[in-house]
């Protein structure tokens, strides 16, 4: 089941009215059994994974809880701070061990159903035999997601950072809370738990302001993405050694703004749906093409999952005993950079592992190793970044914003082409192609259209990203513009819903051999 | 031990100092390498041991909270 599908728009609105209908303290039972179902009408099967990571998250989420209690049960009887200590590293060496074995079970789960999938169709043709049972695994909707959402559960509990769970269903409701299931955004515990206990009263403004933000994501993702996709497929599915870099450059900028316009499109749906029920998700993006920087990109772009792999991995890295004991022993050795070779060794694992969680080929490895690589040397050079633009006189003007943004685009533009290629000779044949076989003249010619695009489509999708342009604008400015729409007369209200309706309708890109259905971040 | 936070702070990131909001990191002023590199800075200056549990946005919104926080580990 898709968020674009009339089989999700029936859930929601049953759910929608039920969890107005039942009393305050049995709301959180609707979602529970609405998300249930989203996840078995999808996956059509028994949802072991599921079970088994929701088992494991409770028990050891109670594991923490008890072992913490006792600790300061024992603590309070401790004569001095040495007693204290010792008694604090005893209990926290077992919490450790019970939490690295729950990681290595969940992570092996990921790990398997992601790669199970990849492994299997090659070793049938090298074997000549299938692989019976394990051909049939396919891997689990939204894996990806609720497996790092369990584990930030469980590392927060074990650093005391959130209240533990002792109601299973209600544990399983904030792992599986199905507006965020397939994609994310990556909740918190702390955030989602008081949201899901208090009684939530049906608010016609805010039912009003979720549907809205459904509607504007349905447009970016069925106006917007599936459009671009059409170009972008035929071009990168084509005979790229015999194609211009100019239409590759073309197609390749299309794609960056069609996992934008897909992804934010579907975080849109996911985020309006949940306004409805009056529970807020965590924002994922804030405008990251107006970036002046690459760290700045991606502190706007997939923001949870940022803050997931910076709290949960970076900081455990760099503060555990080794990362500290290594930050020393590199401070003294080389005095200027030395304080920079920890943070380093942090920020490549961290885009590794980034890299890793987003695809299963090569080139998502390479993406990741390209991130890591891009934020070393800026962490490294930015002194001297600011020592030039003090002695240059730059950095304040307009002009140098912009210039910082485009530097940003061109370096996602090549990310982005490196993880759009099926290989990594494919993408260094793309990006050989902008020096080699240029021919700027083509755009202008008909063979840009030539790729399933016509002018006409051209012309649709050049309005859709100039309102798409027009909104980030006054967003980016702090205009809040749903209060701006719910503030102009009725009649301006309902031109605005019914032309955004009609537009979709009439221009969405619908049926066909191109499938709508299935958003771009699902896969990974 | 304000002063000494604060001269930590402005040594690593001067914008922390004049910042009034209350998301310093989620607002950019104060990126992750700065983060590690202050948390370095205090551990040895006051000889104390800032568990990745503590490095957290809300500890780090604004001076105000790192002064908190220096505060209770000096007081455990």
């Amino acid at each position: 089941m898709q968020l674009l599908s009339y089989s999700f728009i029936l859930l929601w609105v049953l759910s929608f009215a039920l969890f107005y209908l039942v009393p305050a303290k049995k709301q959180w039972y609707v979602l529970l059994v609405s998300s249930i179902l989203f996840y078995l009408i999808t996956l059509r099967g028994f949802p072991l994974n599921l079970l088994l990571t929701g088992l494991t998250t409770y028990y050891c989420g109670i594991y923490l809880k008890n072992s913490l209690e006792k600790q300061k049960e024992e603590s309070a009887a401790c004569q001095n701070k040495e007693e204290k200590k010792a008694l604090k590293e005893q209990f926290e060496k077992k919490r450790k061990r019970i939490q690295l074995l729950y990681f290595i079970f969940n992570l092996g789960l990921l790990v398997f159903y992601k790669y199970a999938t990849l492994v299997i169709p090659v070793w049938e043709t090298f074997a000549g035999k299938s692989a019976g049972f394990l051909a049939k695994i396919v891997m689990p909707l939204g894996i990806s997601f609720y497996t790092l959402v369990a584990m930030g559960y469980i590392i927060d509990a074990g650093r005391e950072n959130c209240e533990v769970e002792t109601n299973f269903f209600k544990l399983l409701l904030f792992l599986f809370y199905f507006p965020a299931i397939t994609q994310g955004p990556f909740n918190r515990f702390a955030n989602m738990k008081e949201q899901f206990a208090k009684e939530h009263r049906m608010d016609y403004g805010q039912t009003v302001r979720g549907v809205q933000r459904f509607v504007w994501g349905a447009f970016k993702k069925l106006v917007i993405a599936d459009r671009i996709g059409i170009f972008v497929d035929n071009v990168y599915g084509g005979d790229i050694t015999q194609t211009a870099g100019s239409i590759l450059a073309c197609a390749t900028a299309l794609y960056m703004l069609q996992l934008y316009a897909d992804f934010s499109g579907y975080i849109d749906m996911a985020m309006g749906v949940s306004e409805t029920f009056d529970i807020t998700l965590p924002e994922n993006f804030k405008r990251p093409f107006f970036s002046r920087s690459v760290a700045e990109f991606w502190r706007r772009w997939h923001i949870t999952l940022g803050t997931w792999f910076k709290d949960y991995v970076m900081f455990s890295f760099v503060m555990s005993k080794a990362g500290r004991k290594l930050g020393k022993t590199c401070k003294k050795k080389w005095t200027n950079y030395g304080k920079h070779v920890v943070p380093i060794i942090g920020t490549m694992f961290v885009w590794f592992l980034t890299g890793a969680w987003h695809g299963r080929t090569i080139t998502y490895l390479l993406w990741g190793v390209y991130y890591g690589i891009i934020m070393s040397i800026s962490l490294i050079l930015e002194p001297q970044y600011e020592k030039w633009k003090t002695r240059l006189h730059i950095g304040t003007g307009k002009g140098y914003a912009f210039f910082c943004m485009v530097r940003t685009w061109l370096i996602v533009f090549v990310a982005d082409m490196i993880i759009r290629s099926n290989s990594v000779a494919q993408a260094w044949e793309v990006f050989t192609s902008f020096f080699t076989r240029l021919h700027l003249d083509l755009l202008l010619s008909k063979t840009v259209t030539s790729y399933g695009l016509n002018k006409y489509e051209f012309l649709i999708l050049a309005a859709a990203l100039f309102i798409w342009l027009a909104v980030s604008v006054g967003e980016e400015k702090g205009q809040d513009i749903r209060a701006f729409l719910a503030s102009k007369p009725l009649v301006v209200r309902l031109l605005c819903y019914y032309g955004i309706v009609v537009l979709l309708l009439v221009t969405g890109i619908y049926g066909g051999n191109y499938d709508t259905a299935v958003f771009m971040y699902q896969s990974f | 031990m304000e002063e000494k936070i604060l001269a930590i702070l402005e040594e690593h990131c001067e914008e922390a100092l004049t910042y009034e909001g209350n998301s310093m990191m989620e607002d950019g002023i104060i990126d992750s390498f700065t983060v590690i590199n202050v948390v370095g800075d205090l551990e040895d200056e006051f000889d104390i041991e800032i568990d990745a549990k503590y490095v957290v946005a809300e500890n780090f919104r604004n001076k105000e909270a790192i002064i908190a926080l220096v505060q209770k580990l000096l007081e455990e």
